[in-house]
């Protein structure tokens, strides 16, 4: 797979960030005094390793969107130090900001909205080189026809408008739009959600491929583990603007230590014959709390089918054991064991994955006969 | 019941009706849905037909433009009626829908027949409370006096499981939060016993957990309602928790029929195959997605023949033309010439 950050000493992170907070002021006084605050992040300190994919998942509200703009500096934050390349961001100017954006760049959800309707593509892609004076004028036709090839778009529709393009190769623009710059990292805020199935996994396979080739680092916001297991290598689970748990993907999918890990991935809906679905492990109950006022103690402990009443005065350190995994639960040592790794089991009829083999085979094996011709 | 002219369709009107005598609350047969342009002409829906029975979920899947959403739409007689020409039959409980006048079809609406949408924010009017708009659906359907259906409503929200209904009912919908307000959306489209639910998409906009709740929440209400359950939706984990039978759409046509045991145990279409092979799952990680190459057809101007053939890796001379949904095995049902795919597992 990818270079683990084992030799961590040698390679420096991307991006790190220490202690980050960010606070949304609601309401002022007539002083303009903040009177109402909300805690969209609250003490995130996490990196990311140049070739690596890290996630970053929670449900609606829980602050991802706002720590990857947080993570690109796009907005600055209240509290702690965000470093990129090893320069500390946090306070530079302006200018100096745009210059670094080159090194991080973001693909959004909604690739409709994310291209001016009035630019073609070879514009919108062009627009990064010149902005950063990359490539020379005369030979920027050319790169933009390069980018479109690595993302699977033909550079014959480089002059074409957004929308004669679908959802699907809308975004692949995008990501050649990101692409433009020569990044070293890219943050993908939710950037298949708002596609069917079949085209989220045709964009899936890309990132997967340019990242292969270009030894990219991806932060991958979702808030769909099914598409975070297949992509990322380490998985940092958000609730309520606190990382309750972070550690290896195989690790997070495997044996998840938190409440919430665990209930996130028993309430995902498993494509599998109800003959075989697997047993409910614990859910959650009623709805998030509002971040305004989020519960004291444990964040969680409102919905937590394990809570005690100890869960509303513990703190939320994350408990970090010697692998790296942390959580933040302070009894995870004493939940049931089975009802973690009962989530994720999906049983398939043997059958059926030769079929699945078969149609791979036979589609790989078509896509090869239309290039050859 | 009625009876199928078109022998294209008959199987499915069979296979529905030949295992057992649980009477069918819906029978859909070659529905045709026409969008006329200035310009062009879209048939959105291409001879769907099926048949829904009492107390059970079918689902409707597919991809965006696949037409699983103006099939339900005509159903319920939304479309406008001067841009989309629908034909076919519609037979619920002995009347012809499609041909049914405009005032019966406001009486069903609400009372026998609900519908629940995906974006619960734009389904309810943000200008009254929650149970206002609870209580009008059963002041307009049932003989019952202001106080009768205001206590009804809060039993109605009580049903759907929101705490503290009475504060709830002089709320409005921004003072509730997404799941809840579908809670809401449920609570009214159940307000009047309906024979027949339709839910198009109904918890693609919640989070997982909360779509978890409202899915057992809308299973344990059927099995005390018995109310027969349309499903429409893009996500097949939906459809294996919570559904019994199931269609799968593709460009305006039911390419593959079946229970939902049978569609997760072994697809009988490569399209089916396809899209479960392109799910990214929980249990392993595969270094590449089973992709479907390719896109959908444009509706204007379908290929001939098969629609899945530019896209298919199964296809072969004889998809240029059009396979009609054949009985593969036992009530499961595929429009694939190559079917049944057991042949294609070397």
């Amino acid at each position: 797979m990818t270079q683990a950050p084992s030799s961590a000493s040698a390679v420096k992170p991307i991006i790190e960030v220490r202690g980050l907070g960010k606070n949304f002021v609601l309401k002022r006084s007539v002083f303009s005094r903040p009177l109402v605050q909300i805690r969209a992040v609250d003490n995130v300190t996490l990196s990311l390793m140049p070739g690596e994919t890290l996630a970053i998942v929670g449900e609606s509200g829980c602050g991802k969107s706002t720590l990857g703009r947080l993570l690109m500096r796009l907005i600055k934050p209240s509290t702690g130090e965000v470093f990129i390349d090893g320069q500390n961001v946090t306070n530079i100017s302006h200018a100096e900001m745009r210059q670094q954006r080159r090194h991080v760049q973001l693909i959004f959800q909604d690739p409709y909205a994310s291209l001016n309707p009035r630019m073609t593509i070879a514009q919108t892609i062009a627009e990064p080189l010149m902005l950063h004076n990359i490539v020379p004028a005369g030979q920027r036709a050319k790169r933009v026809a390069e980018l479109l090839e690595m993302v699977g778009l033909r550079p014959e529709q480089a002059n074409r408008y957004p929308h004669e393009f679908s959802g699907g190769q809308r975004q692949r623009v995008v990501i050649a739009r990101a692409l433009a710059p020569e990044p070293k990292a890219i943050i993908c805020d939710e950037a298949v959600s708002a596609l069917d199935v079949s085209i989220q996994a045709q964009i899936l396979n890309l990132l997967k491929d340019l990242q292969n080739r270009l030894g990219l680092a991806f932060v991958f916001i979702s808030h769909d583990l099914g598409v975070v297991k297949h992509i990322a290598d380490r998985v940092a689970v958000m609730y309520l603007g606190k990382v309750v748990e972070i550690g290896a993907s195989d690790e997070i999918f495997s044996a998840p230590r938190h409440p919430y890990t665990r209930a996130l991935l028993s309430a995902i809906p498993v494509a599998a014959p109800p003959s075989h679905q697997r047993s409910r492990a614990a859910r959650l109950h009623g709805d998030l709390p509002s971040p305004l006022s989020p519960p004291q103690g444990c964040r969680l402990h409102t919905r937590c089918p394990h809570a005690r009443p100890e869960c509303k005065t513990v703190s939320m350190k994350l408990d970090v054991e010697a692998s790296g995994h942390a959580n933040a639960c302070a009894f995870w040592r004493d939940l049931p064991a089975q009802d973690g790794t009962e989530g994720v089991r999906e049983p398939r009829n043997p059958k059926l994955e030769k079929l699945f083999v078969a149609f791979e085979a036979m589609a790989a094996r078509s896509a090869q006969t239309v290039k050859g011709g | 019941m009625s009876t199928s002219q078109n022998i294209l369709h008959a199987p499915s009107a069979r296979s529905v009706r030949a295992d057992d005598a649980v009477p069918s609350v819906l029978d859909v047969s070659n529905l045709r849905v026409v969008f006329e342009g200035d310009t062009r002409t879209v048939t959105a829906v291409d001879g769907v037909s099926f048949s829904v029975k009492k107390g059970r979920t079918l689902a409707i899947v597919g991809e965006s433009g696949s037409g699983k959403s103006v099939t339900s739409l005509a159903l319920m007689r939304l479309l406008p009626e001067h841009t989309a020409r629908v034909s076919g039959n519609v037979n619920f409980d002995g009347r012809q829908l499609l041909t049914e006048p405009t005032s019966t079809m406001r009486s069903l609406r609400g009372n026998r027949l609900a519908m629940i949408f995906q974006e619960p924010m734009t389904s309810l009017n943000p200008s009254y409370t929650v149970g206002e708009q609870i209580k009008e659906v059963i002041l307009r359907h049932r003989q019952m006096s202001k106080k009768e259906a205001a206590e009804r409503t809060i039993a109605m929200l009580r049903l759907v499981r929101i705490p503290s209904p009475e504060t709830r009912y002089h709320q409005y919908p921004h003072n509730l939060s997404g799941g809840m307000r579908q809670r809401v959306m449920i609570a009214m489209a159940l307000a009047c016993d309906p024979e027949l639910l339709i839910a198009d998409e109904p918890t693609t906009a919640l989070d997982v957990t909360i779509q978890a709740q409202v899915l057992e929440l809308m299973r344990e209400l059927q099995q005390k309602t018995g109310t027969a359950i349309v499903l429409i939706t893009h996500d097949l984990g939906v459809v294996a928790e919570s559904c019994d039978d199931v269609i799968v759409m593709y460009a305006g046509q039911v390419v593959e029929q079946c229970s939902v045991e049978e569609l997760f145990t072994f697809p009988q279409h490569p399209y089916t195959v396809g899209l479960l092979g392109s799910l990214p799952r929980l249990d392993e990680k595969r270094e590449r997605l089973a992709a479907i190459t390719g896109t959908v057809p444009d509706m204007a101007n379908p290929p001939a023949g098969c629609r899945f053939q530019a896209r298919c890796p199964f296809r072969i001379n004889k998809c240029a033309e059009m396979p009609a949904l054949m009985e593969v095995s036992q009530s499961h049902f595929s429009r694939c010439w190559r079917a049944p795919m057991e042949d294609l597992v070397p």
